[in-house]
């Protein structure tokens, strides 16, 4: 962005920066907060990223952003059922926090509350000058959950977040304060009806030892701009897998960045990406091995159908000091229609010599041989097709362990598949 | 564990300070004023007899370059460049231009035999056959051995110092065979319905802002012509140096094979060493028509600067190749072991139905050394195909960079590519960075990358020494079979001054 000439804000940036000023009286905090919230205003006014800067290189906000809806405190939205029966739920509906529910070794306290004694202000700013997300999400956020789970836990059941709309805009946070030796599963789920512009930034640290699952569930309508960014800071010796699925929105950009913060750590990216109509999904991750001794694994599966166009950009920094990485990204796409597209960019920035890193990326129609095999058995076209499709997924989610979770998960999976495949 | 010392000081060996190409030639020359301005421009192409067309493209592409800026995207660092603080021309006296190698000034030839550039070309492939001398070939005697240079393995130089092509050799042999092997000024004057039709229809003239700069300012390079089902007898190879203070050096190099022709070209390049830096701006366009096949092959060593970074040429080229032919191929490779910042990346637009393009690089950066290199497959035709194969070597305080784009459009049915890019890294003090682009706007496109970065393995490393073969042979063997796949690629005349060269950049002193 060049800083000095100003340019002429494009409608969405203009219906953002007028929100801004009507919203500005209605925010929770003041002081630092406030001052958070200002700087994070003048990001927008600089303007949205374009195609030029080069993490939004696929995605030019500028250009795909045109509606930025109105804020609407008039709208209605409920509650859905929690992907795994009996898991306590903790609700923002229409960017609002619900009740908090009790739940042992787990603190749960609105965000609002945080922003509003000013103890949310350092958590709040953008990571850099490409972060547009973060600005906008620092600029507008009221609420979310702050979940604080105390050293030793060991969680029976996922504890879920559900961020529901049903339209105007919504700005959340989800942060997580993980102690060590910690055992827990967080379902957060991204979904709604209408128009909504959604934002919304999960920072969670992750304490020594712990052992900790975060699912990210995002279906949102056809209609609705997602942003989604999620920060994580992986302790010592702790493992943590991420499990993105992205089955929806108009416009959706998911961001991923992980620091592996102690010796010994380990990072796992599970993704899915669904992607049919007339959509832009964007997955973008950036991992930073900033210590000896850490690993990490990435898949990322993506399904193109109808319209969509996908992006994932994996981005794997190795630091000079994180000697023996061990980092390996796949990203595989199965390209189904011939309007669909997909770009992926996967980054490797090495600067340890005693590494063992690597990526591969493929972008394919699904295999005629393998079609062929199953059809030579009596399986019509579409079966075999649709077999093959949720077997190149589902190998995905099979890796959760968790049984209960891999069935609400193939669940959905089929529900996408019913409904676009 | 770090690499072994053994490596770390064979690396050191081939410090940039041993650069053996350093030297200066003392030759009288002919220099533009420092600067660049219209008038420059203008005075360049008058010395160059150009006609008015040419200069107005020149002066068009001044005015579109005014207009821009540096591109900032590539991963290297560098001072910003004073474009006034540079000579746009430097020619050696004597320019009525050489007839033979008698007329060519003494000095210059004793440079290019310092570089063992082949220019009277009888040694090449010693044993093998001996050549007639250059200046025979240019004689009539030459119809005698015209038979038996479809056989031999000999080679066409153009050579280009500082802003001129010095003397190109062989040019009466290639004429029989319909080929037409010049400089591209001669070309401009000789065969300017060839250069109209052709240049600047693949690196259009406001491509990039070096691209532009090269088209206003360009002042020599080779121009290769090869018509309708000819097979080019002989590989064609041109030679560049940077020899004058404070110049830039700015080539231009057309390649046309026609229906069914065939051509391999190869390009080699050095410079002296200097506390300053040099700039190198080259732009190099090919076209392959139907069924023709170009192979374009670099050995780039231009000084890459002292040990503490001082110094070297800054090389920022657009190469790129147009499959406009269906079945046509273009393949380019490239050897980086030189220059202080290397930003190129040979490209393949593939229009034809059924074209190919390959890329097959090995770069090797030592020292304080950036090199921002890769490659482009833009897939337009049906049943296209591509394929990439990467091997970066950093060492010492390096930064390696790969970048390559590779892109199936809407109505590239059975698009195929498969790209490679491995890096090995030496010492902790360097950078290795894989930043590959996939595009894919078609279901039948099937796109295949995979990329690795690690040092010496310590598993290959024991295998191969659990045999009997001592350390550093075993290392010197691994790094070998981690180029191989690209050396394989070099036409075999070229391969041998390839593999002298990573003798002294890393293998040979590996071993």
């Amino acid at each position: 962005m060049n800083i000095q000439t100003p340019i002429k804000n494009t409608p969405a940036e203009l219906a953002l920066i007028d929100a801004f000023g009507e919203r500005l009286a209605l925010l929770p905090g003041d002081g630092e907060v406030m001052l958070k919230r200002d700087a994070a205003i003048e990001a927008i006014k600089a303007g949205l990223p374009t195609r030029r800067i080069e993490s939004w290189h696929y995605t030019d906000l500028r250009r795909l952003l045109t509606k930025v809806p109105a804020f609407d405190a008039g709208l209605e939205a409920k509650p859905v059922a929690p992907l795994i029966e009996g898991s306590p739920v903790l609700t923002v509906l229409n960017g609002v926090a619900g009740k908090p529910v009790a739940i042992e070794g787990v603190t749960a306290t609105p965000v609002a509350e945080k922003l509003g004694d000013g103890t949310y202000a350092p958590a709040l700013g953008a990571q850099g000058a490409d972060d547009a997300i973060g600005a906008l999400n620092s600029a507008f956020v009221a609420d979310g959950w702050l979940l604080e789970i105390a050293d030793g836990t060991v969680l029976e059941k996922p504890v879920e977040v559900q961020n529901v709309q049903a339209g105007g805009q919504v700005h959340t946070r989800f942060a997580a304060k993980i102690g060590n030796g910690v055992t827990a599963t967080i379902v957060e789920r991204q979904t709604g009806s209408g128009d909504a512009l959604v934002s919304s930034v999960d920072n969670v640290v992750i304490g020594d030892g712990s052992e900790v699952t975060w699912l990210i569930v995002q279906e949102q309508p056809d209609t609705a701009t997602h942003f989604g960014q999620f920060n994580a800071w992986i302790g010592k010796d702790a493992k943590f897998t991420l499990f993105v699925m992205n089955a929806g929105g108009k416009l959706v950009r998911q961001e991923i960045r992980v620091v592996t913060k102690g010796e010994g750590s380990d990072f796992q990216l599970r993704g899915v990406d669904l992607l049919h109509g007339d959509t832009h999904t964007d997955v973008t991750m950036v991992l930073d091995h900033a210590v000896p001794n850490t690993g990490s694994r990435e898949i990322i599966r993506n399904v193109v159908t109808g319209k969509a166009r996908g992006v994932f950009q994996g981005r794997i920094n190795v630091h000079q000091v994180a000697q023996k990485t061990d980092a390996k990204m796949a990203c595989n796409t199965l390209l189904l229609s011939d309007d669909g597209e997909f770009s992926t960019k996967p980054e490797l920035e090495i600067f340890a010599d005693d590494v063992a890193c690597g990526h591969g990326a493929t972008v394919t129609e699904i295999d005629h041989a393998h079609l062929f095999y199953l059809m030579a058995r009596g399986i019509d076209e579409k079966t075999a097709r649709g077999l093959l499709v949720k077997a190149f997924v589902a190998e995905v989610i099979e890796e959760l362990e968790d049984e209960a979770l891999v069935e609400a998960l193939e669940a959905r999976l089929d529900g996408w598949f019913a409904e676009h495949g | 564990m770090p690499a072994v010392q053994e490596t770390i000081d064979q690396v050191r060996q081939i410090d940039v300070d041993q650069y053996k190409y350093g030297f200066e030639t003392e030759i009288a020359v002919d220099k533009a004023p420092k600067g660049l301005s219209e008038d420059i421009i203008r005075f360049i192409s008058a010395k160059k007899n150009e006609p008015d067309w040419m200069l107005e493209w020149r002066l068009d592409a001044y005015r579109r370059w005014l207009t821009m800026e540096e591109p900032t995207w590539a991963r290297v660092e560098y001072p910003k460049i004073d474009f006034q603080d540079i000579f746009y021309y430097a020619a050696p006296k004597n320019q009525s231009g050489p007839k033979s190698l008698d007329e060519v000034d003494p000095e210059l030839l004793r440079t290019y035999e310092k570089l063992g550039i082949p220019l009277k070309e009888q040694e090449i492939l010693a044993g093998v056959k001996k050549a007639a001398p250059a200046e025979s070939v240019d004689d009539e005697d030459a119809d005698a051995a015209n038979d038996n240079v479809y056989k031999s393995g000999r080679v066409a130089v153009d050579a280009v110092f500082d802003s001129v092509s010095v003397v190109t050799t062989f040019k009466k042999e290639l004429a029989k065979a319909g080929v037409i092997f010049c400089s591209i000024s001669e070309a401009i004057r000789e065969h300017p319905e060839l250069v109209k039709k052709y240049l600047g229809s693949v690196v259009p003239v406001s491509d990039n802002f070096y691209a532009t700069l090269n088209s206003a300012v360009f002042t020599d390079g080779s121009f290769v012509f090869v018509p309708k089902g000819v097979r080019c007898p002989m590989e064609l190879s041109t030679y560049f140096r940077i020899n004058e203070k404070g110049t830039g050096q700015f080539e231009r190099t057309l390649i046309i094979a026609e229906e069914g022709a065939y051509v391999s070209y190869l390009e080699g390049c050095t410079a002296p060493q200097r506390d300053e830096n040099q700039l190198h701006a080259a732009v190099v366009e090919l076209i392959a028509l139907d069924d023709a096949e170009i192979k374009y092959s670099t050995v780039q060593n231009w000084y890459p600067g002292d040990a503490e970074g001082k110094g070297g040429v800054y090389n920022f080229v657009t190469k790129r190749g147009d499959c406009r032919g269906d079945r046509s191929t273009i393949s380019w490779t490239q050897v980086e072991t030189g220059s202080a910042i290397t930003w190129k990346y040979p490209s393949c637009i593939l229009r034809g139905d059924d074209s190919q393009g390959n890329f097959y690089s090995i770069a090797v950066s030592n020292g304080y050394q950036q090199i921002d290199s890769g490659t482009k497959m833009l897939h337009l035709g049906k049943n296209t195909k591509s394929r990439i194969i990467s091997k970066g070597i950093a060492a010492g305080f390096s930064q390696n960079t790969y970048r390559g784009q590779v892109s199936a459009h809407r109505k590239a049915t059975n698009a195929r590519n498969f790209t490679n890019c491995d890096s090995l890294l030496i010492g902790d003090n360097c950078g290795a960075h894989t930043v590959p682009y996939m595009e894919a706007k078609n279901s039948t496109a099937q796109f295949e990358h995979e990329a690795t970065t690690s040092k010496i393995s310590e598993d290959q490393k024991f295998y191969v020494m659990q045999r009997g073969i001592p350390e550093e042979e075993a290392i010197a063997l691994i790094v070998n079979g981690f180029v191989k796949d690209v050396i394989q690629e070099l036409p075999m005349e070229f391969a041998v001054e390839a593999q002298k060269l990573i003798g002294i950049s890393l293998e040979g002193s590996v071993g």
